[in-house]
């Protein structure tokens, strides 16, 4: 059997059986209210697809640059990496928001609410992405790094051609599911006033008081982004496959 | 047959007791609130559910002879919940909007309330209609009377929804807002909390009034809870409801002439 005739049938039967308990419950379906408001839906859903490209991009460059860090040498910069890491993963992304928008936005006359949420959504997502690079680079033996040298490589060719082909390889799925779990943390931007998707379905709900037709979309809205995110981690993983 | 089992079986048929018990009573009443309204819908330091709903719901309770059980529900899902079947009824500070009955059936108003701002001292608003501007911004909560009337009256000014009170406040108190539109109590209460950076503007611009929430086919039980309404504010019930929450709030509503309440 082909595989995407086995995904076909694996999803039919998914939504067959979320149809079932859909048509057991006794639930009085108004769409109509729900579609009055579809500009907010999409206006909301246009804001959180800014916000996630935004703070993936940013969660990257500072996830390298902690990873750099936290692999340093220098005991200094060392404990700065890891004091970031350890501080970030082991709070809450809801008292980040609200303290780095609340007090330390404020301190610094940072007003824009969508710029704050970004950088805290990046650094916050950054610290995860640090140890999942990390890890990565950690994972591929010395001997690579010793043959490398071995047949005359400089370290930056050893790294270009040696150590990060394996290490991306490595790291793409845990980067893929970083980044599926940073599209969705970016609905807790809601508690600093971001209007974003989540925050429009929950208005749309308040306003309608048709809770499952206005989450329903929500979820479909939130597949729409991340499934081309897994996808596409596929596609990469296989281009980045080498013979073992 | 050993201690231990001999004490298993005797607690495992006693429970069976009081289960058949409790089944042949009336089933108890649950009541929808969200515990974050104080002090109408709080939490004592223990933990558990207190505030004149809480004090409301359980006289309703004695009256209609059933037992009462508090469920804490956030304020925009407690319609849902209603509908769903999940709770009987809703004693949360809510307001009887035309809105909310299309979707539900309301009691009788128990008491009159109305939308007030919280303002920042650096603002120059004065009233409701100032805020209707391109350059105002607007803070709410989510799901409220407040929320609704910004978003359908105060339709130029920048509107910043929020989950929490507190945030709503503090928007106001660090002059990112230039006010907070909630009832006239809360709007009190939080100017108390934040004198030097914030200014009440009291006098309701826009009459409210709260109501327990039904369920539309739910006849009999709207029509226990009149009767009970009805009784309760007869008996005094409310004023001392009043006396025991709101002492000082009662007074300072008074002495400004601002219609309060029960």
């Amino acid at each position: 059997m082909p595989r995407w005739l086995a995904h076909t049938i694996v999803v039919i039967l998914f939504a067959a059986l979320i149809a079932l308990a859909f048509s057991r419950v006794d639930y009085a379906w108004n769409w109509s209210g729900v579609w009055e408001y579809r500009q907010k839906l999409l206006q909301g859903f246009g804001v959180t697809v800014a916000l996630s490209v935004a703070a993936l991009v940013g969660s990257t460059l500072i996830g390298i640059l902690a990873a750099l860090l936290v692999g340093s040498k220098n005991v200094l910069l060392e404990a700065v990496g890891r004091v970031y890491v350890e501080l970030i993963r082991g709070t809450p992304l809801l008292v980040q928001l609200l303290i780095g928008f609340y007090v330390v936005a404020s301190a610094v006359g940072l007003e824009n609410r969508y710029v704050v949420g970004v950088l805290v959504l990046s650094l916050f997502s950054g610290a995860y992405m640090a140890e999942i690079f990390r890890g990565g680079l950690a994972a591929i033996p010395q001997t690579q790094r010793d043959s490398a040298r071995a047949i005359g490589l400089t370290p930056w060719q050893s790294l270009r051609l040696v150590i990060l082909p394996q290490a991306v390889r490595l790291v793409l799925p845990a980067v893929a599911g970083q980044f599926v779990s940073l599209i969705k943390d970016s609905s807790l931007l809601s508690v600093i006033a971001v209007s974003e998707f989540t925050l429009a379905a929950q208005e749309v709900n308040s306003f309608t008081y048709s809770t499952l037709e206005s989450y329903l979309p929500l979820a479909a809205g939130y597949l729409l982004l991340t499934l081309p995110l897994s996808a596409l981690s596929r596609v990469l993983e296989r281009r980045f496959r080498y013979e073992t | 047959m050993n201690m231990v089992m001999r004490t298993f079986i005797v607690i495992l048929l006693g429970s069976l007791f009081v289960a058949a018990a409790a089944a042949s009573a009336a089933p108890p009443l649950r009541v929808g609130m969200e515990l974050s309204y104080p002090p109408f819908e709080m939490t004592d330091p223990q933990g558990r559910p207190t505030g004149v709903s809480v004090k409301l719901a359980e006289a309703l309770g004695r009256h209609l002879n059933r037992d009462v059980v508090i469920e804490n529900i956030a304020f925009d899902g407690l319609i849902p919940a209603l509908k769903t079947g999940k709770i009987d009824c809703i004693i949360s500070s809510m307001t009887a909007t035309p809105e909310r009955s299309r979707s539900i059936a309301f009691s009788e108003p128990y008491l009159k309330t109305g939308l007030a701002l919280l303002v920042g001292t650096a603002s120059p608003v004065e009233s409701a209609a100032d805020l209707d501007s391109p350059g105002r911004t607007i803070a709410v909560k989510k799901g409220t009377t407040g929320h609704h009337y910004a978003s359908t009256t105060l339709k130029r000014a920048r509107l910043l929804v929020l989950d929490k009170e507190s945030a709503a406040v503090l928007e106001v108190v660090q002059g990112k807002a230039d006010a907070f539109i909630y009832d006239s109590l809360s709007v009190y209460q939080n100017q108390k909390r934040h004198p030097g950076t914030t200014r009440g503007l009291l006098r309701p611009f826009r009459e409210e009034t709260w109501a327990v929430g039904l369920r539309p086919g739910d006849t009999q039980l709207r029509d226990q809870i009149n009767e009970f309404l009805k009784k309760f504010r007869a008996d005094g019930g409310f004023e001392k409801l009043g006396d025991e929450f709101l002492p000082e709030e009662k007074a300072a509503f008074k002495a400004q002439d601002i219609p309060f309440y029960f």
